[in-house]
């Protein structure tokens, strides 16, 4: 049975929630259920069936339409996730750059699979698809943050970070014109031909 | 004068790009010392909108979220004004398997779109913009967060921008992982806090759009090129590129290249030019390249396609899409049926379910079919059942996320064939998983 002891979670949290609101045109207020459903989830790791009533109640529809929303993404969970949610780009150039083995790596050393979390709620692991970051392939998404070009030996440094409560900080390192157009120019002239 | 379409040519020079990686280069103070919302100045205080409707128009800028359709006209297709709420949407929402060049702009240059967002606003009069990022861009959403709120305070938004007498301000609205919210349709109806099924069209957004309201989607690179475009001119522009495909574009290389990254490069560039030049070549034997994002037909790593120069036509006659831009590289000893069967996977997995051909066809029987070759069950006739499933599917969706999965399967067959006989007819791959992992 659920806790009634537990308040509403924007009880204490008037100016998030209308910062919110205010975001979005009076005729267009339920537009804020993808934010609402995200700031119950960025604090509580998941949104419970009483948060779902609540932001249907603020918003003034029923709480079938919000799960309708909420079942439609793959990034709301109605169960907790880990203190660390671990996510592992599956698709294609990160499954080109290892990350297949990243998930064995991962699965074994926290011996879960795939959509589990642990019984401490300490990690979740989750396959998910291409992140947007297929140039620095492969790549983990650690909570909100992105871990680019997760080699081995990084890979255990995280999980190592993790283990001591200290995940390590998020690293920048890419090639191309994010290294600056000096450093970008043509390594080569292959193309050289025509150019005048 | 000849056009640039080499990053050789000394002429060409690095526009959107110039400040990716730069620290703090997504603040405010850094913005303006480099010369930021000068052209949202120029064109609110000295151009009509009319104006730049017409310079976008002239600089033959197409699309680059995928379609490739040219925002000028697209813009001139909405509506005259009349008195209703008009939407300027930005589509932030990239999870296109292979692409990553809005992200650099959202994260590293939040104020370049948040100007071309007031550049577009005022083009097609509209007052509200929306800017649709997908969820995980987390770094992205709280830098475009806090670079909002510094535009605000500095009167770039709000009542009266740069002391105009135009109103505009903007919406940031956070996805939260479906790839068909990059679909323009489903996106509105994502946005409105609905389930992002797309809707049919016509009604067009222009007609029908936010909220009913006339609308304008343009992706995050397309709505950033305008203020280049504004404050340079079209001529600028035209002079990069081709009649087809002007101006420069994003690639994003990624596979196994000495020097995997995303590139600013003029169109009508080879792909050769920019897999050896630019990205250094191969780190392994490679056999295919997949051209602009998962959804484009790969091309065989040969002497005919790498000559092909990045061109919306060139690249259409040659049998794929420009898309995003997102090149792909599969090497040699990649079994393409393992290739294919993570792409069909992804496509399966975001399909939206609404309409038959792609729930049933996309989400259920290609992964199947997949799981059975790789499994080494695989059949004589097979091969014609994929196909012909695959026929069968393809034109017949609601949208095109079916027929994006189902194109880079056909051109798989077509130019790999023997390795889906391989599989067939030995139970297994014709190359066996390797590791890939690196240190
Ligand atoms: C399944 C699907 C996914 C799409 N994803 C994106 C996307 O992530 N970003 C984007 O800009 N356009 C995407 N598009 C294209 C948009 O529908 C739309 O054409 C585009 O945002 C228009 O902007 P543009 O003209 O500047 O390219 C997608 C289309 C489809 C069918
Ligand atoms: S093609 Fe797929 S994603 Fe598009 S409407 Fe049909 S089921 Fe949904
Ligand atoms: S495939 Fe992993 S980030 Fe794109």
């Amino acid at each position: 049975m659920m806790d009634t002891k537990i308040q509403a979670f924007f009880a204490d949290k008037q100016d998030l929630l209308s910062e919110i609101l205010e975001r979005y045109p009076d005729y267009g207020q339920r537009s804020a259920v993808m934010p609402l459903l995200r700031a119950v989830q960025d604090a509580e790791r998941h949104v419970s069936e009483l948060r779902i009533k609540e932001i249907a109640d603020i918003l003034g529809i029923s709480a079938t339409a919000v799960k309708g929303v909420m079942s439609f993404y793959s990034t709301y969970h109605e169960q907790p996730v880990g203190k660390y949610h671990i996510q592992i780009c599956s698709t294609l150039s990160c499954s080109l750059a290892g990350s297949d083995e990243m998930y064995d790596y991962l699965a074994n050393e926290l011996d879960l699979v795939n959509g589990e979390t642990d019984k401490d709620g300490q990690f979740s692991l989750q396959k998910v698809e291409c992140l947007g970051s297929c140039t620095t392939a492969p790549v983990l998404q650690i909570n909100d943050d992105y871990y680019e070009n997760v080699g081995k030996k990084r890979c255990k440094h995280l999980v190592d970070s993790m283990r001591e409560n200290k995940l390590e900080k998020p690293w920048r390192e890419r090639k191309g014109d994010h290294e600056g157009a000096e450093k970008a120019k043509p390594l080569q002239k292959t193309a050289l031909k025509g150019v005048s | 004068m000849d056009n640039i379409t080499s990053r050789h040519d000394p002429r060409f020079e690095v526009t959107m790009y110039k400040y990716m990686g730069v620290e703090n280069s997504h603040k405010l103070d850094f913005y303006e010392q480099h010369g930021g919302y000068q052209t949202a100045k120029k064109a609110l205080t000295t151009m009509q909108s009319v104006d730049i409707v017409n310079e976008v128009k002239a600089s033959g800028l197409r699309g680059r979220g995928g379609a490739g359709f040219p925002m000028g006209v697209k813009w001139s297709f909405m509506p005259p004004v009349d008195g209703r709420q008009r939407f300027i949407v930005c589509n932030a929402d990239e999870s296109e398997p292979g692409s990553t060049k809005d992200r650099f702009v959202l994260e590293d240059d939040p104020h370049q779109l948040i100007e071309g967002m007031i550049i577009a606003g005022y083009a097609i009069q509209a007052t509200l913009g929306v800017i649709y990022i997908r969820g995980e861009y987390h770094l992205g959403y709280t830098r475009l967060y806090d670079a909002i709120n510094e535009a605000r305070a500095k009167g770039y938004l709000g009542k009266n921008v740069l002391a105009s007498n135009f109103d505009f301000d903007l919406i940031l609205h956070r996805g939260a992982g479906a790839y068909i919210c990059g679909e323009e349709s489903a996106l509105m109806n994502s946005f409105e806090g609905y389930r992002a099924n797309p809707r049919l069209k016509p009604p067009f957004p222009a007609q029908a759009g936010v909220y009913g309201f006339p609308t304008s989607v343009n992706n995050v690179t397309s709505i950033a090129s305008g203020v280049h475009i504004i404050a340079k001119g079209a001529d600028w522009f035209k002079s990069m590129g081709t009649q087809d495909s002007s101006g420069f574009h994003h690639v994003q290389i990624s596979g196994p290249a000495v020097r995997r990254g995303v590139y600013e490069v003029p169109m009508g560039i080879t792909y050769r030019e920019i897999i050896f030049d630019l990205a250094g070549g191969v780190t392994e034997p490679v056999k295919a390249f997949i051209p602009g994002g998962s959804s484009c037909p790969m091309f065989p790593f040969t002497d005919e396609y790498l000559d092909l120069t990045m061109e919306y036509g060139v690249v259409a006659k040659a049998g794929s899409m420009m898309g995003t831009g997102g090149i792909i590289l599969i090497p040699e000893d990649k079994c393409i049926v393992d290739a294919l069967a993570n792409v069909v996977h992804f496509y399966a997995h975001e399909s939206c379910g609404k309409c038959t051909p792609c729930r049933e066809g996309v989400s259920t029987w290609l992964p199947k079919m997949y799981a059975k070759l790789l499994a080494g069950l695989g059949e004589s006739g097979d091969l014609e059942l994929l196909e012909d499933v695959s026929h069968n599917i393809r034109g017949r969706s609601f949208c095109p996320l079916a027929d994006a999965c189902i194109m880079p399967v056909q051109a798989s067959i077509k130019h790999f064939r023997h390795e889906y006989e391989y599989i067939i007819e030995h139970g297994k791959s014709m190359y066996a998983k390797k590791s890939r992992w690196q240190e």
